[in-house]
């Protein structure tokens, strides 16, 4: 693998008097795809959340690029998420009242892009993903695995150098989460991006080259085992 | 036995000779272990034997001599009793790994069942990530992801096992040691 | 972000937000109507009283031309009509309020919408311009219609009375101006609501999911009542220097922003109440009824705030003008009392015009009224609002055996509960408003003088002559409690109308098929 294109250090983050990570370290190279796991309430979402710069975390850094992505403005932070990172969520979290497309086209609208060289990149990813029929459809109209493939679409739309999946076939039936999966791999490899991938299902993690096993806000030594 | 009904499903769709045959099995099952070509002969030979397939004819195009065969009706019947009937699931709970993981708990204590498991996890997570590798590579085709999907399948069902089991027993030295 | 693409993403919205968006523009075309009313009034010149030039030894004064054309000596008298302009200025309050409900429309809704825009990237900066833009763009056609309204209100009110004069003043216009600040100030604070409405969006992209709440309110709004009865009461400006000179507004001003505070002060106050109410419901209450409420005022207080805002900023400014009303009828009281007493030759008030100004307050009366009204829509709509927003947790317990009655009680309680007294704070305060400048009439007590005995005397410093000692009337200003109960009354009648209403959503909002949907 290359050199480190996000690197985090003693990340800790407490909501309010209860403890969510103790010190967690992560390194993510260009290209390669990084699974969080752990059981449920290991910190491994509030993790996912630090290193994309969702949340702040309360010590630590988190640089990306040379840069302490940790120390920067919300709306610094919101730029380089629009830019350099696209993010997935486990309900898609499309905006109810726009259409498939408009949702995809989104990130690029909110960087500045006009109307119609944001469709026509929104609708080519759509494809990608096999949704390319469903673009006028507002996500009330689309099944739960339409609505995921949507979501990843917008994620991808903006090239991203990296992605950040919470769960994103953890509202999916096996196979739906699979084909997503799968276009979201060959993405990402075309792309040459970097996934960072939080998942409790181990034929998810799979899809990773390395695997960081989280319990109790730490890193787990007795989850680990894997070679590189 | 399962060769034989490979086999005689493979002929199901025409005649074909056993290097025909070899491919068409190799192709169709990708993950499983390559045929040998003399196990497609004296496979063939045993069905010819008790009459499931005939001699159909021999074509000499390119290369040495071949013998194709094809599917008699007691053949096809034979087929269809197979693919009919259900297999037990699961009649003996055994297999390697259960049988191992117990013996370790049974004769060398928990310390060394966890060094177990935690190596035997990582080894299944490996397979599982080469087998993952092989459905998102371009251009993989139907048979390549229907095959790794078979084999994930099963390894996920250990490794869940093996985590279960895994807290058991650190639950279970919880307990000694408190 | 092109301007298209935020004009696309503040129009993105479902039914509700069409309707938020309907509701904001007509309460805000209300509160323009009542603000270039004002600012009509004050545009009209003359009617204050300077020495009469035909007197230059400055024997006698004269009223200022310019507002003789007149009907109502409210509108001619330069020293009324700064009343005027405040009960018109205080009638756009409630309406005020009812617009920064309308904002809170399908607001969940809306910061589901505007936290799925930020996780797509945008800035918070871009988020607030998207939601400020929507509601400032409601606000501003409003605006446009109240001006439109207004315009047309004038041809058709400009009627003349009997004499020949005018009943409104329909010919005159405020400067051009003031009429821009006015058709802006509704937009501008509608947005600055908006906004403000939204902060925890603008915090986190996760939305709501992290909120953390460790405390309810705190019953600090207290303060801002106590802080605006102090500047209303006159008796803050003799605090300052007597060698400062103030602007000749600023007692006006300072009054004005009294009212204000004590109404922000009793809304806001409400989420304290409505807190304390949910736990006190919960500790002592029996049964599931009184405990589903006091949990869902514990875990919504602010619920109370925003249905009953502009109910209880017209409340407090209707409880005010009882106030100044007995204070008014105290003073009259007071007078007569004097004349029954005082020497036939002495000085006397005579019966005066007390028609007139019972005619005005009659009038401020009918503008809380309407007030009252417009809270009461705004309320239905958002009472009903709150049930459909919730009407998955509705079902669930429907589904969970929860009898309709049941919730039916629940909901009534959740409602009644801190409004009740709510509704007490807003009436006490807003009546102590007026008892802060006097709680008595003092009439006469002047020194004794001397009168000649014969009234047809000619000269004063022969005639025999007799003392005249002045009576004192010391008039006690009565609380007007039974007054300020029917107001109450009908306060709370409304929200009863209200919630009856309410009640025929909850019926279709209780299908259990509603656990299905989205």
């Amino acid at each position: 693998m290359s050199e480190a294109l996000l690197t985090a250090t003693g990340v800790t983050k407490s909501y309010g008097a209860t403890p969510a990570l103790r010190g967690v370290d992560v390194t993510v190279a260009a290209g390669e795809i990084v699974a969080i796991t752990g059981p449920s309430g290991c910190g491994k979402s509030t993790l996912l959340h630090c290193l994309a710069g969702i949340l702040r975390a309360d010590q630590g850094s988190i640089v990306y690029r040379d840069q302490d992505i940790n120390l920067w403005s919300e709306a610094s932070r919101s730029r380089l998420r629009r830019t350099e990172f696209g993010v997935l969520f486990q309900f898609g979290q499309l905006v109810p009242e726009l259409t498939a497309v408009e949702n995809v086209a989104l990130p690029l609208l909110l960087a500045g892009s006009g109307r119609r060289e944001a469709g026509e990149a929104a609708l080519g990813w759509l494809d990608r993903f096999g949704v390319a029929d469903l673009a006028e459809q507002r996500p009330g109209a689309m099944s739960g695995g339409q609505q995921q493939r949507c979501a990843a679409a917008r994620a991808l739309v903006t090239e991203p150098r990296v992605i950040f999946a919470d769960e994103p076939t953890g509202a999916l039936d096996q196979l739906n989460g699979e084909q997503m999966m799968t276009a979201m791999v060959r993405a990402v490899r075309e792309q040459d991006s970097s996934l960072v991938l939080v998942t409790h299902e181990a034929s998810i993690a799979a899809y990773a080259d390395r695997e960081i096993v989280l319990r109790d806000g730490a890193a787990d030594p007795s989850g680990i085992g894997i070679p590189g | 036995m399962s060769t034989a009904h490979v086999l005689l499903g493979l002929l199901a769709a025409g005649p074909r000779h056993g290097y025909d045959l070899k491919r068409a099995h190799d192709d169709r099952f990708p993950q499983a272990k390559p045929l040998a070509y003399g196990q497609v002969y004296a496979t063939l030979g045993r069905l010819e034997r008790d009459g499931l397939v005939v001699r159909s004819g021999q074509d000499q195009e390119s290369g040495p001599e071949r013998t194709s065969y094809e599917l008699t009706d007691l053949g096809r019947e034979r087929l269809d009793t197979w693919l009919t009937e259900v297999e037990p699931p699961a009649p003996y709970v055994s297999g390697t790994l259960f049988n191992k993981v117990v013996v370790a708990l049974l004769a060398s204590g928990i310390d060394q069942a966890t060094g177990y498991l935690t190596a035997q996890r990582a080894a299944h997570v490996t397979r599982m990530r080469e087998l993952t590798a092989i459905k998102t590579r371009p251009g993989a085709n139907v048979g390549d992801v229907v095959a790794a999907d078979y084999a994930i399948g099963h390894l996920d069902a250990d490794l869940r096992w093996l985590r279960t089991t895994l807290a058991r027993v650190a639950e279970l030295q919880k307990e000694v040691t408190a | 972000m092109r301007a298209g693409t935020l004009v696309r993403l503040s129009l993105a919205g479902n039914r509700t937000d069409r309707l938020r968006t309907v509701l904001t523009a007509g309460s805000a075309a209300l509160a323009a109507v009542a603000l270039l009313a004002a600012a009509t009034v004050a545009a009209i010149h003359g009617g204050n009283w300077i020495p009469d030039p035909a007197q230059p030894d400055g024997g006698g004064q004269i009223m200022a031309p310019g507002s003789e054309q007149y009907t109502s000596p409210l509108l001619v008298e330069a020293g009324l009509r700064p009343g005027v302009i405040f009960a018109l200025l205080m009638l756009a309050l409630p309406v005020l309020a009812l617009a920064g409900q309308c904002i809170r429309l399908g607001a969940p809704a809306r910061d589901r919408r505007l936290a799925a825009i930020r996780l797509a990237g945008a800035t918070p900066g871009q988020a607030v311009l998207i939601a400020g833009a929507e509601t400032a763009a409601a606000g501003l056609l409003g605006s446009m219609a109240g001006f439109g309204v207004y315009l047309g209100l004038r041809v058709a009110l400009h009627r003349r009375g009997a004499d020949g004069r005018l009943v409104l003043p329909t010919d005159v216009l405020p400067n051009p101006l003031i009429v821009i600040v006015v058709l802006l100030t509704v937009p501008v604070l509608s947005g600055l609501i908006g906004v403000l409405l939204m902060r925890r969006v603008v915090i986190t992209p996760l939305g709501v999911v992290r909120r953390i709440r460790d405390r309810g309110p705190r019953p600090w709004p207290g303060v801002l009542i106590v802080l605006g009865l102090v500047l209303f009461a006159p008796r803050t400006l003799h605090l300052a220097p007597a060698d400062w000179r103030m602007p000749e507004w600023a007692p006006l001003a300072m009054m004005g922003a009294g009212v204000l505070f004590v109404m922000i002060g009793v809304v806001a106050g409400t989420g304290w109440i409505s807190y304390t109410a949910g736990r006190l419901l919960r500790r002592y209450g029996r049964g599931p009824v009184t405990l589903l409420a006091g949990a869902r005022l514990m875990a919504d207080p602010w619920n109370g705030s925003r249905t009953l805002g502009a109910l209880l900023a017209a409340v407090v400014f209707g409880a005010g003008t009882l106030g100044f009303r007995a204070d008014l009828s105290a003073e009259f009281d007071a007078r007569a009392r004097f004349d029954e007493l005082a020497d036939p030759q002495g000085g006397r008030y005579g019966t005066g015009d007390t028609g007139f100004y019972y005619g005005a307050i009659r009038l401020v009366m009918m503008a809380v009224t309407i007030g009252l009204v417009v809270a009461a829509g705004g309320m239905l709509v958002t009472f009903a609002e709150g049930i459909v927003a919730r009407r998955r947790a509705f079902a669930a317990m429907t589904a969970g055996g929860v009898s309709r009655g049941k919730l039916g009680a629940t909901l009534l309680l959740t409602t009644f509960a801190p409004l009740v007294p709510a509704l007490l704070l807003a009436l006490g305060s807003g009546a102590s408003l007026m008892r802060t400048i006097r709680t008595g009439v003092t009439v006469g007590g002047g020194d004794p003088y001397q009168v000649c005995v014969d009234p047809k005397a000619q000269d004063f410093s022969v005639c025999a002559r007799r003392t005249i000692v002045d009576p004192l009337v010391h008039w006690p200003i009565p609380v007007p409690v039974g007054q300020l109960a029917l107001l109450g009354g009908g306060a709370l009648l409304a929200m009863l109308l209200v919630a009856g209403a309410g009640m025929l959503v909850l019926r279709s909002s209780t299908d259990v098929a509603e656990l299905r949907a989205g």
